[in-house]
């Protein structure tokens, strides 16, 4: 599946939404909650990369962060989380390129089955799939940073 | 009731045994030499290491069954095995001290220890092993042969005498016939209570079948479910494919075949539906038919009603006014985000939650407090989701236990359920996806807390605000509910759902109407979803 075009799946996030009906502010709670916790996982994931660069943990923190981040609708974060845990696993070890991650990019997405390339051997050591995760890592800031001037902009407040 | 009958028996036999021989001492000690010999290897001590008096003193054990065996029964006794040995003490009416598991285990002779004891066979008492005697059938022998000797011995006291013995002797006779018509009675007796046990036994295990095959069904259901929604997935990710110009492979379209080809044996087989066939139900219970006389072929086909009945009313229902407030649910779940936001859907439903972050919480939580429904994350610090079902699933087979994942992947799933766990929820979830699950386990139940009101009509509880007081008081009727759930014998391992499940992938497919299918696929959240 490519990236998603939208950075929000407002299907989701309005009924998270429509809750605010008998507790208001729980949906902008739950967003500014979220925003802390992927802070935190980015973070983990740097040290983690710079430092003991293991996969297992980095694939844990991916599919954390993807779980959260799809349960809020912020599909494309969730789908670069889903990269990271991939290739974590290496089960992918390809990450595509920039034009094709950029918000709303004119270049069609490649097919899913590009993201692994059968010519490169399963043997390829860890140091391999770090890099790819640190481009993977690299693209979730930047979506996190689209992601929350969206929702900024949705709750008329810096959140 | 038992016990006593025989103690009387056992006294009334050595009673008049006694008074009859009491000069007879030598001619008897021919009559239980088996058992002196034993007492005189127990008073030497010479095989102290494979046999010895209890400290005690009123029972012995036999320490090494082994060197028993091989040491002392060819040197002094004419058995050739332990067994035959422990038959002619069971003759002489040895009964072997019974231990529980936990006795053996911290027992001082060893947990492969033997301990045998008789009322009179003592520690330096050789006396009181005149009392001991062959019993039953060889008694009444024995007896005569005593009236006898004391008729010869005694033959200057004459007629007197011998009238008083016979009178003895007759009453003995009668008694004895009373006694082994009354034995015979309790056996009956025994045999009937066994067999009331065992038909008992049988008909909660055919329950408990039926509730495994019930789950079979569904899990069956759902992996159909999920199959035909990748290969409806496949089936457009191809159109869409070949509509934007890219060739694909021949192979790829002989797959699309294959599943159309499945579909189409699926419709056939629902023409030769027919209602649950009995020749099919005795293959399927092996055994347990006979036991369960009342299991009627109607009850046997209940379960697939069950499964077919289930999805329909689902659809007319508007949907929260089929779900009653107050059910309980455990939510296990690591992640904050998600936390909060499924806790409200489930509030939003009348549940009341109680949050736990991690497998092994999950597993301690669950040994102490039962749950209408437990929503259980899969990916967890210290014990993933799935381990912790089977764990769960080792004392509580009852529990509902949905996977919230987003892995949903077929082998993923398939792992799931083979631990234990009912179904699977995949994340990101909706409000809808969630309540169709709360409907598919909880509709029609009555929440745990109102069962114990029922019970217990002081106990107050108030769903919505108050799920803190209202698990106290759970707590307290909890351990019972608890110990009941855990008297049940467990589920052996998932492993034998796997083994049955090959002999029921047959009728799911016959029974089950396409329309319920349908309604099911419509019904099921994973089709609606696009994976993450």
């Amino acid at each position: 599946m490519p990236i998603p075009k939208e950075i929000v799946d407002w299907n989701i996030l309005n009924e998270i939404v429509s809750m605010d009906e008998d507790d208001p502010e729980f949906s902008k709670g739950l967003v500014i909650q979220y925003f802390d916790q992927a802070e935190t996982t980015f973070e983990q994931m740097q040290t983690n990369l710079e430092g003991a660069g293991d996969l297992k943990s980095l694939a844990n923190l991916g599919h954390f962060l993807k779980g959260s981040s799809a349960a809020l609708g912020l599909q494309r974060i969730a789908w670069v989380c889903e990269r990271i845990q991939n290739l974590g696993r290496k089960k992918e070890n390809r990450f595509p390129g920039k034009e094709y991650l950029v918000y709303q990019s004119p270049v069609e997405m490649p097919k899913p089955g590009d993201y692994v390339d059968t010519r490169i051997p399963n043997s390829q050591d860890d140091s391999f799939y770090l890099k790819l995760i640190c481009e993977a890592l690299e693209q979730a800031r930047y979506e996190f940073s689209l992601a929350r001037k969206e929702l900024s902009a949705y709750y008329g407040a810096e959140l | 009731m038992n016990s006593n009958k025989s103690n009387d028996t056992d006294i009334s036999r050595t009673s008049t045994s006694t008074s009859i021989g009491a000069a007879t001492a030598s001619t008897k000690a021919s009559s239980n030499d088996f058992v002196r010999k034993l007492f005189g290897i127990l008073e030497r001590g010479e095989y102290s290491d494979i046999v010895r008096w209890t400290e005690s003193g009123d029972s012995f054990v036999v320490l090494d069954t082994g060197k028993f065996t091989t040491q002392i029964l060819p040197n002094h006794f004419k058995h050739s095995n332990f067994a035959s040995f422990v038959r002619q003490l069971n003759k002489y009416d040895f009964h072997k001290v019974k231990k529980t598991p936990e006795e053996r285990q911290t027992s001082q002779y060893g947990e492969l220890s033997w301990e045998f004891k008789h009322p009179f066979f003592t520690r330096h008492n050789e006396e009181a092993l005149d009392n001991i005697k062959r019993k039953t059938t060889v008694q009444r022998k024995i007896l005569l042969d005593e009236n006898a000797i004391v008729l010869q011995s005694n033959d200057q006291q004459g007629l007197q005498d011998k009238s008083t013995v016979n009178l003895i002797l007759s009453n003995t006779v009668t008694r004895e016939k009373f006694n082994s018509l009354k034995r015979k009675v309790e056996r009956l007796q025994k045999d009937l209570d066994f067999a009331k046990e065992e038909r008992y036994a049988a008909k909660l295990e055919f329950q408990k079948l039926n509730a495994k095959y019930n789950t079979i069904v569904e899990s069956f259901l759902t992996f159909k479910n999920v199959n035909d929604g990748l290969i409806n997935n496949f089936n457009q990710l191809c159109s869409m494919l070949s509509s934007r110009g890219f060739d694909l492979p021949q192979n790829f379209y002989d797959q699309i075949d294959v599943g159309n080809n499945l579909n189409k044996t699926v419709n056939i087989d629902q023409k030769l539906a027919k209602p649950y066939d009995l020749s099919n139900a005795n293959a399927m219970v092996p055994g347990t038919l006979q036991n369960t006389p009342d299991a009627e072929a109607t009850n046997l086909s209940l379960p697939l009603q069950d499964v077919t009945a289930k999805p329909v009313p689902e659809v007319e229902s508007d949907g929260q006014s089929a779900l009653t407030d107050g059910f309980h649910v455990l939510l296990v779940e690591d992640d904050a985000v998600c936390i909060q936001l499924c806790s409200k859907f489930l509030r939003k439903y009348g549940c009341t939650v109680e949050v736990v972050t991690d497998g092994l919480s999950a597993i301690s939580t669950l040994e102490k407090f039962r749950y209408d429904l437990v929503l259980m994350d899969i990916v967890m610090p210290n014990l993933d989701g799935a381990t912790a079902t089977s764990i769960v699933r080792s004392f509580d087979n009852h529990t509902p236990i949905i996977a919230m994942t987003g892995n949903i992947e077929d082998q993923d799933l398939i792992t799931y359920l083979q631990h234990g766990m009912n179904d699977i929820l995949a994340k990101p979830f909706t409000k809808d996806d969630l309540h169709s699950m709360l409907i598919r386990y909880l509709r029609g139940r009555v929440p745990l807390s109102k069962q114990q009101l029922e019970k217990q009509p002081q106990v107050q509880t108030r769903p919505q605000s108050q799920a803190h007081s209202e698990l106290q008081s759970q707590g307290q009727t909890q351990s019972q509910t608890q110990s009941m759930a855990q008297a049940r014998p467990p589920l052996q391992s998932h492993h034998s759902i796997q083994s049955i499940s090959g002999s029921v992938s047959q009728p799911p497919s016959t029974s089950v109407s396409e329309g319920d299918v349908k309604i099911l696929i419509e019904d099921e959240p994973l089709l609606k979803k696009q994976r993450v």
